[in-house]
C-alpha cells in the first residue's frame, strides 16, 4: 500500500474579506513531487502554510504520515520538515550564508554542512553578502540550499523559481531530482511555471478560489485534449459536425472553408468526423497549460487511463 | 546511459504506451544490449520529462514480459532475448508499418488493387537491387 505523506480531510479555513478556502480533500503519497497549480490567490499558500501548522484549520483534519498532531507537530518531525516560503523571513536579513546556516544547522539535526556548500558553490550563492542585501535570486538560492541541506523528508517549496535566472532554474531542478533520487523525500511545490511542473511534477493538484479542482497524475493529461481543424463549407455544416461531438468545445470558423475545435478523446472523434466525411487538415494535442486553464474553466479533462486493464 | 527515445508531442498516445513500444523495440532489436543498466527511474523521468510513476510502469511492465530484470539496490538492467522475441517482434513493427502505409492509401481513396499493384513494385524495386 502506498503511504501517505499528507492527508486532508474535509479541510477549511475562512480567509480575509470573507473567502473561504476549501473543503479541501487530498492524499500526497510519499515519495513524490506533486505540483500545486493555481491562480494568484487560489489558496495555494494558505494550504501550504496549514501544512506546517503556521496557520490552522477551522474544521477537518489534517495528518502527517498518518498522524494528526492536533496538538502541535513534534519537534523530531518538523526537523524533517523543510519550507521555502514566497518571501524570505527578515529575521535573518543581517546575516551572511554561513552565519544563517550555523543557526539553522541547530535546529535541523541532519543538517549536511558539506551538501549545503557544495549546492551554495553550484548555484553561485555569494558567500559575504549579507542575506538582505542579496538580489532576490541570490536570496532564493540561498534559501533552497538551506532547504535542502537540512535533509528533509517533506519539503515545501512556495514558488521557488521566482526571480531565478535560467541557469540556475536549471540547475534547481536537477538538484531536486537528484535530492529525490537520493532520498526518496516527499516533495509539494506550489508554482505558476508550466516547465517546471512538466519536469519535475508527478502529480499535478489544481486550485481555483480556495476549491480543489482536482488530482491528476501529471502524464495522464497529456493528450486529454486535441485541436482539430477541418474542411467544412459554412457555419451550417460546422453545427451539423458539432452535434456529432458531444463534449467538444469552442467550434470556430478559422478562414473560409476551414474550422477548428477541441476535444475530448481525439482518436476516436477524429475517426468519427472522418466517418462522417468531413475532411480532417490537422490536429494537434493541446500542451499541459492550456488543459490547465480548460479545468480552471470547468472542462474537467478525461485523464488517460494508462493503466491497461490488469 | 542515456537511452534514444523520443516522445512524439503531437501524439495522443498516452505517455507510457510511447516510452514502452520504443524501449521495447531498442532492446529486441539490440541497440541497448544485454546486461546494459538502464537510468534510475527518477532520472529517466527527467530526461523523458515524464512522471516516475510512468517510467515505473514501463520498466514493470518489461520485467513481467522477461526484457528487463531489477537487482535489488543496484537497478534495472536489460536481460536476455529470445529468438522468439526477436521474430515476433519482426513481425509486429512490420505490420504496423504496413497497416499505416494502408491506412494513407484508404484517406487518399486509393483503390484496392492499386494498393496491391504498388506494394509489388515497390518490394521489386527495393529487393530487386539487393540480390
Amino acid at each position: 500500500m502506498v503511504q501517505q505523506a499528507i492527508e486532508l480531510r474535509n479541510v477549511s479555513k475562512k480567509r480575509r474579506k470573507g473567502k473561504t478556502i476549501g473543503p479541501l480533500d487530498l492524499n500526497l503519497p510519499q515519495g513524490y513531487i506533486t505540483a500545486l497549480v493555481g491562480q494568484n490567490g487560489s489558496g495555494k499558500s494558505t494550504m501550504l502554510h496549514m501544512l506546517l501548522q503556521l496557520t490552522f484549520p477551522d474544521e477537518g483534519e489534517i495528518r502527517w504520515f498518518e498522524s494528526p498532531y492536533a496538538d502541535g507537530l513534534p519537534l523530531a518531525l518538523r526537523q524533517r520538515i523543510a519550507y521555502v516560503p514566497e518571501t524570505p523571513q527578515a529575521e535573518e536579513k543581517y546575516w551572511n550564508a554561513a552565519e544563517a546556516a550555523e543557526f539553522r544547522r541547530h535546529w535541523y539535526p541532519a543538517w549536511d554542512q558539506g551538501y549545503f556548500e557544495e549546492l551554495l558553490a553550484k548555484f553561485e550563492v555569494p558567500q559575504d553578502a549579507k542575506l538582505g542585501k542579496m538580489s532576490k535570486g541570490e536570496r532564493r538560492k540561498f534559501e533552497i540550499a538551506a532547504a535542502l541541506a537540512a535533509r528533509p523528508q517533506l519539503l515545501l517549496l512556495d514558488e521557488p523559481s521566482s526571480g531565478l535566472d535560467p541557469f540556475a532554474w536549471k540547475a534547481m531542478i536537477e538538484t531536486l531530482r537528484k535530492y529525490m533520487e537520493e532520498t526518496s523525500a516527499t516533495v509539494v511545490i506550489s508554482t505558476h511555471i508550466v516547465e517546471e511542473v512538466r519536469r519535475l511534477a508527478d502529480y499535478i493538484v489544481l486550485m481555483h478560489h480556495g476549491q480543489l479542482l482536482g488530482m491528476a497524475e501529471k502524464d495522464s493529461l497529456f493528450g486529454s485534449w486535441s485541436e482539430i481543424w477541418v474542411q467544412v463549407e459554412n457555419e451550417e455544416e460546422l453545427g451539423e459536425l458539432a452535434q456529432e461531438l458531444p463534449g467538444a468545445l469552442h467550434f470556430a470558423i478559422e478562414t473560409p472553408g476551414v474550422a477548428s475545435f477541441i476535444t475530448p478523446q481525439a482518436q476516436q472523434n477524429e475517426k468519427r468526423v472522418q466517418d462522417l466525411g468531413v475532411k480532417v487538415i490537422k490536429s494537434r494535442i493541446l500542451e499541459l497549460d492550456e488543459i490547465l486553464s480548460l479545468w480552471t474553466q470547468g472542462h474537467r479533462p478525461t485523464l488517460i487511463d494508462q493503466e491497461r486493464g490488469d | 546511459m542515456w537511452i534514444p527515445i523520443q516522445i512524439n508531442e503531437n501524439s495522443a498516445e498516452p505517455l507510457y504506451h510511447q516510452i514502452e513500444t520504443q524501449l521495447k523495440s531498442l532492446i529486441i532489436s539490440g541497440v541497448i544490449t544485454e546486461g546494459t543498466l538502464l537510468p534510475s527511474i527518477r532520472e529517466f523521468a527527467g530526461e523523458l520529462k515524464c512522471s516516475v510513476i510512468t517510467v515505473r510502469r514501463v520498466y514493470q511492465d518489461l520485467e513481467n514480459e522477461g526484457l528487463l530484470r531489477t537487482r535489488q539496490g543496484t537497478g534495472t538492467f536489460v536481460s536476455h532475448v529470445g529468438e522468439g522475441a526477436m521474430e515476433g517482434y519482426k513481425k509486429e513493427a512490420i505490420r504496423k508499418a504496413l497497416e499505416n502505409a494502408v491506412d494513407v492509401g484508404l484517406s487518399v481513396q486509393c483503390s484496392k488493387a492499386e494498393l496491391t499493384e504498388l506494394f509489388t513494385e515497390i518490394v521489386k524495386h527495393k529487393y530487386g537491387a539487393k540480390t
